[in-house]
């Protein structure tokens, strides 16, 4: 039996019976082959909580200072006076035209079958180069490792069933991870769904992006033209924040 | 019109720390030293004959200490053997490992060809090291085509070299400052301004002012090829014409502090044509503030433009540290290119008063 990639949360939980019954088997589609993981964000459910960031962060112990998905935050005051939240949910996009795989130059930095762009942590020589080449600034330099670092989408997880820590851990339900190819995938129709709503992070960096946004503001899906918050800002200690 | 305030951003810190800088800077000005000893030491020409011994030294100095601060910049460098086992040829940086052997390589048989007249004299005048230099001279002789065929060896592991630095910036599309086609060729003119100072520095250090007129000459054609290649970049960041230049140049400008130190970077590139159009014999003030100039391009081009903000608008706020990733690291990198420098003018003479 095959059960497709859970959706969310909440529909995670409502699987845990399937999965119990002893088929939590790590791809869970037809075609293993065919599987193309990515994920929704509806950042009109996100309240800008981090607990993603600190599951993440909990989850794959990244360094203090360095996160592999962040919720970006940003006050928008429109022309005619209100003001309100916006927010930006960022991890690595699993690209389908990586850059940072392209420059790898020890071939350390590569794109799985199933959509997911991985580092050979044996291989990989901590050059940055790929750090250098991601448009989203999704990767860094782990100083603890020595090794570049980024979003896995909790390939571990995964594998064994399990959803991605941030996406199990979002309190508004936001994230939803799956499977893009499987048509009856929750993600797969919710981005049908949403139609011409669906964006992703600076398209024109051509990148294609395997992480999708609904209810995106287009001012914010890339280098942002406003002023920062500096000195109420979070500012890392250690390179690689 | 809709302001927005990043209230909560996430700003990463360089990950190509002052190394890389280094490393840029030291390869560039080896490259550019070595094209500058060609004239006396190739083609031998009698009025390059003292510049371009030194310019050999320059490049030795650089040459040997560039790759050094290279391997510190990686974080695991105990790995460098996977960029030999496991290359990825689509990338410029594993083609750079495999010139920048080629080059030392190159420029190592070079310089021991040429300077093996030079030993064998040292061997024939006896003392401690007479065995050790008798060895080393291999008979002394003075071979012009084995050191020609050196020299074009070590020519093509340089232009690689000036081509991979270039092109391994140029094709970031991610960093705005860096994706101009511009990047090599400036690489390139300061290259020549960091191997012309060095050279200058070399002489300053040898006494050499004789030969100041001939390297000041160069040095003002290279800050003014540099000047002609930054006037296109501004004309194209503010024409609009370079929408990545422009974003670069409206983030920089902005910018607290690489507005002022670009500022500074041109008040004093302006100071060193005019002293070495107007004070052709000048050595060390021009030495010191050429070498100035190709590291702070450099240091503004890597660290600089690892700051602008590619998502979000924060600004990583970079302070160096004086730990290895920081001031230790230009220290020891320029300690490492002082002990070459000691090492190699103790063992042998550059000043051919000296041999004399
Ligand atoms: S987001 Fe960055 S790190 Fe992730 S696949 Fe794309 S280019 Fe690579
Ligand atoms: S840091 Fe590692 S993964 Fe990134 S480009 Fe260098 S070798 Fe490849």
């Amino acid at each position: 039996m095959t059960c497709p990639p859970d959706p969310s949360r909440r529909a995670f939980l409502s699987a845990i019976p399937a999965l119990t019954a002893g088929i939590a088997t790590p791809a869970q589609a037809a075609d293993a082959q065919a599987t193309q993981w990515g994920m929704l964000i509806d950042t009109r459910r996100c309240i800008a909580c981090q607990a993603c960031t600190m599951a993440c962060a909990m989850e794959n112990a990244t360094p203090e200072g360095a996160f592999r998905t962040v919720v970006a935050t940003y006050a928008v005051t429109t022309t005619e006076g209100s003001t309100g939240l916006s927010v930006v949910p960022r991890l690595c996009n699993h690209c389908e035209k990586p850059p940072c795989v392209e420059v790898c130059p020890v071939g350390a930095t590569f794109k799985q079958d199933n959509g997911a762009v991985l580092v050979d942590g044996d291989r990989c020589v901590g050059c940055a180069y790929c750090v250098q080449a991601c448009p989203y600034d999704a990767r860094f330099v782990n100083h603890d490792t020595g090794k570049a670092d980024k979003c896995t989408f909790c390939s571990h997880r995964v594998e064994a069933g399990l959803l991605p820590a941030c996406v199990e851990t979002c309190v508004g339900g936001a994230r939803i991870f799956g499977d893009l190819n499987n048509p009856d995938s929750e993600i797969a129709k919710r981005i049908k769904s949403a139609g011409d709503g669906v964006r992703v992070l600076k398209p024109e960096a051509n990148t294609r992006p395997n992480v999708f946004y609904i209810g995106l503001d287009p001012a914010l899906a890339g280098r942002v033209d406003g002023i920062s918050a500096a000195d109420m800002m979070w500012r890392p200690d250690h390179h690689g924040g | 019109m809709t302001t927005t305030v990043e209230v909560l951003g996430f700003a990463r810190g360089p990950d190509w720390l002052p190394w890389a800088v280094q490393y840029f800077f030291l390869i560039g000005v080896s490259c550019a030293a070595f094209f500058l000893s060609l004239p006396g030491l190739v083609w031998r020409l009698p009025r390059w004959r003292m510049p371009s011994r030194l310019a050999l030294l320059a490049a030795l100095i650089s040459g040997l200490t560039a790759p050094v601060a290279l391997m510190a910049d990686l974080h695991q460098p105990g790995r460098f053997i996977n960029f030999y086992l496991h290359p990825n040829f689509g990338s410029w940086m594993a083609w750079g490992s495999f010139f920048i052997p080629l080059y030392v390589g190159s420029l190592l048989l070079y310089a021991w060809l040429c300077l093996r007249p030079t030993l064998e004299r040292l061997a024939r005048q006896g003392g401690r090291l007479e065995a050790a230099y008798r060895l080393v001279a291999y008979g002394g002789h003075d071979s012009p085509r084995a050191i020609g065929l050196a020299a074009l060896s070590a020519s093509l592991g340089a232009c690689l070299l000036l081509l991979y630095t270039g092109m391994e910036t140029m094709v970031v599309s991610a960093r705005v400052l860096w994706n101009s086609p511009l990047v090599p060729l400036v690489f390139l003119s300061t290259a020549f301004v960091g191997g012309i100072g060095m050279t200058l520095l070399v002489a300053a250090l040898s006494g050499r002012r004789d030969v100041a007129p001939a390297l000041n000459r160069g040095l003002a054609l290279a800050l003014a090829a540099t000047f002609v290649l930054l006037a296109a970049w501004f004309g194209g960041a503010l024409s609009g014409h370079s929408p990545v230049a422009a974003q670069a140049w409206s983030a920089l400008a902005s910018s607290r502090p690489w507005g002022p130190t670009g500022l500074w970077f041109l008040g004093t590139a302006v100071f060193t044509l005019w002293l070495a159009v107007r004070f052709p014999r000048s050595l060390w003030p021009t030495a010191l503030l050429a070498l100035h100039g190709a590291w702070l391009l450099r240091w503004i081009v890597f660290i600089g433009g690892q700051g602008i903000p590619r998502m979000g608008n924060t600004w990583f706020d970079y302070s160096i540290g004086i730990g290895p990733d920081g001031l230790l690291g230009i220290a020891g990198s320029l300690g490492l290119a002082l002990f070459l420098y000691i090492v190699l003018t103790g063992l042998i003479p550059w000043d051919e008063r000296a041999e004399a």
